[in-house]
């Protein structure tokens, strides 16, 4: 089942100056801490001239994945949808 | 004139993403993998699919089937709606790592790539076509996911490296050259090979042509005279021969958009809301590409399965306002008994803009300007924030798609 949330939601990011990459690293949603597991891809989107990095990702056990959005206008991260990879 | 069979290196690259939009969802959320996905113009039942997955075609669902008729076959097909960015940036990536190797990279579509490898760095350095083809296999997985498959297929022209990326899939890796190009043109159909619909099939059907075989031993006169009338005959010779004679890459000619409405209807107000959003989609493009038209087309389908189909040649067209007005022209002459299904409207004969002076200029009638006003905004603030009042509500009508030809707008 895949549902639209749109909700901000509160993330630990992690810098890794040797591998020079930024990736979220704990989701708070709805008073519940998901560690992110894989990153299935991570791309940029552009409306305007608010330029926003999307990240599809599963959590670490593997339950449900989460697309997240980050503004880098104003530094917030938006749970845009959520799901638990089946069809209904 | 007899040509013989080319005998260049297989040195031309097609390259092309596996279901690219399905595979790219499976790359993006891991969850999905290995089940049978589809990717649907709407999730609706009567939405039409656009991409399957492997395992969702290996069950015989695949492009032009609805939801309903896939959900059908298969109750656990997991549907989702398109999401042209993240293929947009998989098609940028998959360029750039192509870059890499050889600057002659032309993108055919959003997933298909043909790259001349004649000359380039990587042929000189004495690497095998299987190697370098093995290379790029892995710089993928690197760069777009290790889910990502893509078909890799080497020729000495377009035609053959087409036809040998279309063989071995999931993740084929496929040379033609002199020494196997009988072998390979005997194990296929007429229908097999690119360009060949079943109209063309027919044709040489008619001629006693039923393989591959028996259309590459077709002497030319037999191809020019009987088979295509003309000079397609010449180009079908050389083609399958290993020339190339498929090089001449068009420049663009038109910009426009279709919809089908997910709520039929004849009533003109609504088609004339449908009509200026698709207006300020092809003039925003039309504007951003530097460019204005000559003329509008619209063509409607209806319930009943007729046709409209209408032209107007126009003096210069370059705000959304000039094409809206325009394409409602054509739609007032059009019969509309029958409720609208399906919408069509592009501009074309287009010019490139030089910035000629307006009569107008600074005037209320300045319209060049008050849509570069406009773009503006738009371009700052995000695409429909500056709206004309009859689109108020549209938001989430008529959106963002990735057209199944050439990527043109880079």
């Amino acid at each position: 089942m895949r549902e639209k949330i749109d909700e901000e939601v509160s993330v630990v990011m992690y810098y890794s100056a040797r591998r020079k990459v930024a990736l979220p690293h704990v989701i708070s949603w709805r008073g519940v801490e998901y560690d992110v597991g894989e990153i299935g891809y991570h791309h940029k989107v552009g409306d305007g001239r608010t330029l926003s990095h999307i990240f599809e990702l599963v959590d670490k056990t593997g339950s449900y994945w989460f697309r997240l959005k980050f503004n880098t206008d104003n530094l917030h991260w938006t749970l845009e949808v959520v799901s638990d990879g089946n069809a209904y | 004139m007899e040509m013989p069979i080319s005998t260049s290196r297989p040195e031309i690259m097609y390259i092309d993403l596996n279901s690219c939009f399905a595979m790219m969802e499976q790359q993006a959320n891991p969850l999905i993998r290995n089940k049978p996905v589809a990717v649907a113009a709407y999730d609706t039942p009567r939405g039409m699919i656009l991409a399957a997955s492997y395992e969702a075609k290996s069950q015989g669902i695949k492009l032009g089937l609805s939801v309903a008729e896939g959900r059908q076959i298969d109750p656990s097909l997991i549907v989702m709606m398109p999401d042209p960015d993240k293929y947009f940036d998989a098609h940028d990536r998959l360029k750039k790592l192509l870059l890499k190797y050889t600057s002659e990279v032309i993108s055919k579509s959003v997933d298909e790539y043909v790259v001349d490898f004649r000359g380039s760095p990587a042929i000189r350095s004495g690497l095998g076509l299987v190697e370098i083809g093995q290379q790029i296999k892995a710089d993928v997985r690197d760069r777009l996911g290790g889910y990502v498959k893509v078909n890799v297929g080497w020729g000495s022209n377009r035609f053959l490296a087409k036809l040998a990326a279309g063989m071995n899939k999931p993740d084929g890796l496929t040379v033609i050259d002199a020494d196997n190009l009988r072998e390979v043109y005997g194990r296929l159909e007429l229908l097999d090979l690119p360009g060949i619909n079943t109209r063309y099939e027919a044709r040489l059907n008619m001629c006693g042509i039923y393989t591959p075989l028996q259309f590459l031993d077709s002497p030319l006169d037999t191809l020019s005279r009987s088979v295509f009338h003309g000079i397609n005959g010449y180009y079908w010779y050389l083609r399958l021969r290993g020339h190339e004679i498929d090089v001449a890459d068009f420049g663009r000619k038109s910009f426009g958009h279709q919809y089908a409405l997910s709520e039929k209807t004849s009533d003109i107000f609504e088609l004339r809301r449908l009509i200026m959003k698709l207006s300020e989609k092809t003039g925003r493009r039309l504007r951003r590409q530097g460019y204005s038209a000559g003329g509008v087309h619209l063509s409607l389908t209806f319930e009943d399965h007729s046709y409209y189909s209408k032209s107007l040649k126009l003096g210069e067209l370059y705000s959304t306002l000039e094409i809206y007005l325009a394409v409602c022209g054509l739609l007032a002459r059009a019969p509309l008994e029958s409720k609208v299904t399906h919408l069509a409207m592009n501009v074309y004969g287009l010019k490139k803009n030089v910035g000629q002076l307006n009569l107008f200029s600074g005037t209320k009638y300045d319209l060049r300007s008050i849509a570069r006003a406009s773009d503006e905004v738009n371009d700052r603030y995000g695409e429909f924030t500056l709206t004309p009042a009859i689109m108020a509500d549209m938001k989430d009508v008529i959106l963002k798609r990735v057209a199944f030809g050439r990527v043109n707008d880079e």
